[in-house]
């Protein structure tokens, strides 16, 4: 067995697996969070996405030992408790979601990149979600809703808010 | 500071005291914005306030926060998790199967064996489709045993313990050589031919021989897997009161239920089904697959049992859509006006009918186009072979010809020197045209949608 420890969406988290538990099983299985999703387990799909010190990773790929340590973020930490993240915001108000099933990888891909960069080009949000397949094929209002995002996350850069999130009046 | 280290500077305020499941995920969870309803029956073409106005999906705040339940997402106590033993050859007779070794590993609770189902064959139109097989071996991707262990990982390695003895078989791989009659038979005895249809309108020879040029083509299409994201998966759970709950991946429950219900000889009304969301269907979830195997896995174990496919399983073991060999003879005269179209299709089936029928009919009816045509014969077969299952997808079968009569349109207006838009505007439907079939065509736009669609990129002439 291999202990690990990590902080998952703020919180430190340990836990005793098999060696060969990766970081998707360590999430779903040890810690419930279902939220990442198994699509392919071999890492061409991106429904395991998550984001480990501000890279997005396929979490089927990564053992949970190699994220020992690190900080691991989650959809289930991208909202806070009174708002959404302006990412979930522009995703539900573009429709860019339909089974569902790519979202929680596809919104992490799209916050690591906006983590990175307030103001990509339509090139840079489709590289940043290539790895990420949906087969609704809703990509264009997935660009749609990151660049809304993005415009939503530069306002709030700007308002200087550190505190509670303004609610985004919706469209 | 990113929003990262902004989410995990202010977690770190209330990070002191022991930590439950529940504290990892933050519910944001606002009252949705309701819309006005209002009660309003439009005319037919009448623009309505809906109409044109910007809507969110119902379960989109759900998907966003990652808190949508797909089947995978499900586990109940004391539950157990399900794996299938592939064939892993085309065509053959099992002439044995030792499952001992495999139920006496530590954490197989059971194995499961195509004998053993009450009523082992299934399907939407024919029954043709056993749960696990039994004796005959149809395509590579047949179940020939299950296994429920406490963990995945016990069971994958369980299904390694099974001993399958195969005699193989000669495997029926080319459609048009299934249609011989000297051909190996899939499901012996029957022909390979398991469903036809032909559509006959005017003379089709009389217009040939009108026709001042013939174009005869042979075009074909590939089999195509759905590859939804969420892969096939189910729960059931055997109570014991005799009842039966499987929560499914399945579009048609209704049809699930009836088909569960023959195959395990259970009244429909002890079984019960929940519909989950299903993450992508696209036709590919129309049909019970694994189901009736965790049933009688959870009746044999008392116990509620998971089955989740692998990606492999998915394109070897689910239905696919059709490939179809296209033969179109297609007489016109020298200002391009279609005189004449003959078709014969030939539909690759795969081992089991599935919803090959409703496929067949569809592709049929809509090989010669959206054209005025006053003499048309269509030809449709739909034959076994010994390779995955093909079924419904997006379409049933429309796409394929779509693929065939527009590209023989291109071939055509190449030949003759005609703008391809022009050559389809010349032959096109219009209001009240009669298909095919006869059916007189309301509401048909296509010369407007061609048109708008060419000015809108600027379509220049390419003759």
């Amino acid at each position: 067995m291999t202990d690990v420890t990590m902080t998952i969406n703020g919180q430190t988290r340990s836990a005793s697996v098999p060696p060969e538990t990766t970081l998707l099983q360590l999430l779903r299985e040890n810690f419930n969070l279902t939220g990442a999703k198994l699509g392919c387990d071999v890492g061409d799909c991106g429904a395991c996405t998550v984001i480990v010190d501000g890279q997005a990773v396929n979490s089927c790929l990564m053992l949970a030992g190699q994220a020992d340590g690190r900080q691991v973020l989650t959809i289930e930490g991208l909202a806070s408790r009174e708002h959404l993240h302006p990412i979930q915001k522009a995703f539900e108000n573009s429709g860019a979601l339909q089974c569902g099933f790519c979202g929680p990888g596809v919104l992490l891909s799209a916050k690591a990149l906006l983590d990175d960069n307030l103001d990509p080009s339509t090139q840079e949000i489709r590289d940043a979600l290539s790895g990420n397949l949906c087969r609704c094929t809703g990509y264009t209002k997935m660009i749609e809703a990151v660049q809304e995002a993005a415009r939503l996350l530069r306002e709030e850069s700007r308002t200087q808010l550190t505190h509670a999130r303004p609610e985004v009046a919706t469209p | 500071m990113n929003e990262h280290s902004r989410v995990l500077e202010r977690d770190k305020l209330d990070i002191a005291e022991p930590l439950s499941d529940v504290e990892l995920r933050l519910p944001a969870v606002l009252p949705r914005e309701s819309y006005p309803i209002e009660t309003l029956t439009p005319d037919a073409r009448q623009q309505t306030r809906a109409v044109g106005q910007r809507v969110t999906r119902p379960d989109g705040r759900l998907h966003g926060l990652g808190q949508t339940k797909y089947i995978d997402d499900l586990s109940f106590p004391g539950m157990l998790y399900a794996r299938i033993k592939r064939a892993g050859i085309a065509s053959a007779r099992i002439k044995r199967i030792d499952t001992s070794a495999a139920e006496a590993m530590p954490g197989v609770m059971a194995v499961l064996t195509g004998k053993e189902i009450p009523v082992n064959s299934f399907g939407p139109s024919f029954q043709d489709q056993p749960v696990l097989v039994d004796d005959l071996v149809f395509h590579a991707g047949d179940g020939v045993a299950a296994v429920a262990a406490v963990t995945e990982q016990i069971a994958n390695e369980a299904l390694e313990k099974i001993v399958v003895e195969y005699e193989p078989l000669p495997a029926v791989l080319d459609p048009v050589a299934a249609m011989r009659e000297d051909s190996p038979k899939v499901h012996a005895p029957n022909s390979n031919i398991y469903a036809t249809k032909t559509i006959r309108k005017g003379d089709v020879e009389k217009g040939l021989a009108e026709s001042d040029h013939i174009f005869e083509d042979r075009f074909s299409t590939q089999m195509i897997e759905h590859v939804s994201l969420e892969p096939h998966a189910a729960i059931a759970d055997w109570d014991a009161n005799g009842r039966l709950t499987i929560w499914a991946t399945i579009g048609r429950i209704t049809l699930a239920r009836a088909d569960i219900a023959r195959t395990l000889k259970l009244p429909m009304s002890r079984i019960r089904i929940i519909g989950t969301i299903v993450g992508g269907n696209f036709g590919g979830k129309n049909e019970i697959s694994q189901e009736p195997a965790l049933a009688l896995l959870s009746k044999k174990t008392g116990r509620p049992v998971k089955g989740v496919f692998t990606r492999g399983e998915e394109f070897t073991s689910t239905t696919t859509r059709h490939p179809i060999i296209m033969d179109y003879k297609t007489g016109v005269t020298n200002k391009g006006r279609i005189l004449a179209r003959q078709i014969r299709l030939v539909l690759d089936g795969g081992a089991y009918c599935s919803w090959s029928e409703t496929t067949l009919g569809k592709a049929c009816i809509l090989a010669p186009g959206p054209y005025k045509i006053d003499n048309v014969l269509s030809e449709a077969f739909v034959v076994y072979t010994n390779k995955t299952m093909t079924g419904a997808m997006r379409g049933f079968g429309a796409p394929q010809v779509c693929f065939a009569y527009e590209s023989q349109m291109d071939d055509i207006a190449k030949k003759l020197g005609i703008d391809p838009l022009e050559i389809r505007l010349l032959n096109a439907f219009d209001e009240g045209s009669p298909s095919p079939t006869g059916q007189v065509l309301h509401s048909v736009v296509i010369k407007e949608s061609l048109r708008k669609a060419a000015d809108r990129f600027d379509w220049e002439p390419r003759s």
